[in-house]
């Protein structure tokens, strides 16, 4: 089995139906970035993969579990798989440091030092080891989705979910973070992006994907991608965004 | 003698919710009254008159209830009024409720943005003109459902004046169970009554405040 | 005027004020901290429990805030014993306050638990927290931080709200007016000096709650 199945997934919200028989398989290793309008289903097709939306009809598996069983260990399967919000999210009145260990010393049980190694570890590795004692509101944006990816990576992850990390952030502060990102994708971490940056998707991603009205589109390797969209609906999509 | 509670002890209780009644209205009349005042000098521009108001706030807001019922009960004959119960309680609640209330409507008269004084300013409104027919009528919405919240508050402040032997719906109950002997059953009607009363009133001002939300 | 007021007198009963101002403060200790609590888990109740709970925990939260405190007061000591529970006079005063504590407790928390953002809550799933350990990590100390100042301003209002159990004669600071004024005759002297010594009680409250807002919530 691959290590994420969606099969003929389906989702509503009361009668709205945001998902249509979403059929979609991704490899470990792989790199996709998810593309669309706003109110295509991407957003949601992410959260369904970590469980935060369920849904009503079709299969989801995720490395072995059956997300869609209401039965399934959500909470073992989401320490493998970290996701990083577009509004950041991180807790207020935490500590950076704390909010990094905070995952590790309760759902690991990781003692305490071993944690604060941790958390030492994975801010390095996102350029703000120097942030372990500040507050959230003491950061600026792109330091913050930093900071929310490093709270990520501290699981340990076999997946990484994005969901639209950078659409928040002034333009000179999206740089930075998707540096951290092609750092993450040079050292073969499972990586599943919702994104409007067209050009890093080209560049970094495996695999493009692109969601109309609740379905997947069109899908293809992200080098042709862009060049020769096949189907009218894509061709329009990306004239309208790559002015 | 323990007798059974009748349905004439239950009508003595029903009656009672008068006195009750009446208290709260002379409370609010009061309580209204000082209030404004409170209300007006606590969002003035006066410095002086803004350190009174809340001192007047502080003073009665950190001081029991019934001490104040005993305070001007007790007070009042000193300066020479002779005063039935019901008229030390209607004083003294209303300095109570005058504090709250006039934290209320302080409250309201301030969330009204300058930018409704300025557009007043703006179309040639004197201060007064301002106040009418700009700032009131729209600090009033604002200050209804906290105001209908208080009036809750009353109702069960009035159970106090039982204390100072003012016969409304508690000490009618004191009364009651001193005839019966069945306190259970006759404080469980007496909660029941006030239930009755305030329970109405509660709902009514969560759809007033939930109506204001979705509008503004 | 022809009345000299004489608060000598009231003075030389400090020992009955001070007896007094002694059980009120550890009665408004204990409801304070009982009835906290338990009103923060009442609100959570309200907050995230199955239907049929909420439901229990919404009646008896409507039921306590829509009826006096002296009733509740009533029913537990003198009514109580007409089915055959009877409590000392200490007990049913803390008994009958921590009961309508919780439940204002719980109104305000409420209020402050919802006021946190689902994002919040997400987040903590989304790192594998359960239930429980979200509501212990995440989301408490900023609900409570967001309705402090209701929270203690409703704490000041029961110590103050403790001179009801006068009226069953519990001798808390209240209760020690009625014990001088019998030994002075001197009503009015008696009821202003508790009164100021009220006052001056919730104003050091006030301040205390102040200071403990910084030490928990202020940070570096």
């Amino acid at each position: 089995m691959s290590f994420i199945e969606l099969k003929s997934v389906v989702k509503r919200y009361g009668t709205n139906q945001v998902l249509r028989n979403v059929d979609l398989t991704v490899e470990k290793g792989e790199i996709i970035a998810v593309i669309g309008r706003s109110g295509s289903g991407k957003s949601t097709m992410l959260r369904c993969i970590n469980g935060l939306e369920p849904v009503q009809g079709g299969e989801v598996w995720v490395d072995g579990v059956a997300v869609h069983d209401a039965s399934a260990d959500m909470r073992a399967l989401r320490a493998r798989v970290g996701i990083v919000f577009q509004s950041f999210n991180l807790f207020p009145h935490l500590t950076v440091e704390r909010n990094i260990t905070l995952g590790p010393m309760i759902v690991k049980g990781m003692p305490g030092e071993q944690a604060a190694a941790l958390a030492r570890d994975v801010l390095r590795k996102v350029g703000l080891e120097e942030k372990l004692k500040s507050y959230a509101d003491q950061l600026s944006g792109g330091q913050q989705q930093r900071v929310a990816i490093a709270r990520s990576l501290a699981m340990a992850p076999h997946l990484m979910l994005f969901d639209e990390i950078t659409s928040a952030l002034d333009p000179e502060l999206v740089g930075e973070v998707l540096l951290v990102l092609e750092g993450m994708a040079r050292e073969g971490m499972t990586m599943l992006l919702v994104t409007h940056e067209m050009s890093f998707a080209r560049r970094v991603a495996h695999r493009v994907i692109f969601m109309h009205q609740g379905k997947v589109w069109e899908q293809g390797p992200a080098k042709d991608f862009f060049e020769s969209p096949r189907t009218d609906e894509l061709k329009n999509f990306l004239r309208a965004v790559l002015h | 003698m323990i007798r059974e509670v009748a349905w004439q002890d239950v009508m003595y209780l029903v009656f009672a919710i008068r006195w009750t009644l009446l208290l709260t209205l002379l409370a609010l009349s009061g309580g209204s009254l000082v209030g404004l005042l409170v209300a007006a000098g606590g969002a003035s521009g006066s410095l002086v008159l803004r350190n009174l108001a809340r001192a007047y706030v502080g003073l009665v807001q950190g001081i029991p209830l019934l001490a104040w019922l005993f305070i001007f009960y007790f007070g009042l004959s000193i300066v020479g009024f002779n005063v039935p119960p019901w008229v030390a309680a209607t004083v003294g609640f209303s300095i109570y409720a005058g504090a709250f209330l006039g934290e209320i409507w302080r409250g309201a008269l301030i969330s009204i943005p300058r930018t409704q004084w300025e557009a007043g300013l703006a179309i040639g409104l004197t201060y007064l003109e301002q106040l009418r027919h700009v700032i009131i009528p729209q600090a009033v919405r604002v200050a209804i459902p906290p105001t209908v919240g208080f009036i809750v508050q009353l109702i069960k402040n009035t159970s106090l004046a039982s204390v100072i032997g003012f016969v409304e719906l508690t000490r009618e109950g004191q009364l009651t169970t001193a005839a019966t002997f069945q306190p259970f059953t006759v404080y469980l009607l007496v909660a029941a009554l006030y239930f009755a009363l305030c329970y109405p009133l509660t709902r009514y001002s969560r759809t007033l405040e939930r109506k204001r939300r979705v509008v503004h | 005027m022809a009345y000299k007021f004489q608060f000598r007198d009231v003075f030389a009963q400090q020992d009955a004020i001070a007896d007094g101002l002694v059980l009120t403060l550890q009665l408004s200790a204990t409801v304070i901290a009982l009835g906290f609590v338990i009103g923060t888990l009442v609100a959570a109740v309200l907050v995230y429990a199955k239907p049929w709970a909420r439901g229990l925990a919404h009646a008896y939260v409507e039921v306590i805030r829509n009826t006096p405190l002296i009733v509740q007061l009533f029913l537990i000591f003198f009514g109580l014993p007409g089915i055959g529970i009877r409590f000392d006079v200490v007990t049913a005063s803390v008994l009958a306050l921590t009961i309508n504590l919780a439940a204002y407790t719980a109104e305000i928390v409420r209020a402050g638990l919802e006021s946190i953002p689902k994002s919040q809550i997400e987040a903590g799933v989304s790192l594998g927290l359960t239930g429980p350990q979200v509501f212990r990590h995440v989301v408490l100390l900023p609900a409570l931080k967001n309705v402090y100042p209701s929270l203690t301003s409703q704490f000041v209002l029961m110590m103050l709200a403790t001179s009801v159990v006068s009226q069953i004669s519990a001798v808390e600071l209240f209760h020690a007016g009625s014990i001088i004024q019998s030994r002075t005759f001197r009503d009015f002297e008696v009821y202003t000096v508790i009164a100021v010594l009220y006052l001056g009680l919730s104003l050091v409250m006030r301040a205390g709650f102040s200071v403990c807002y910084r030490i928990f919530f202020r940070r570096s």
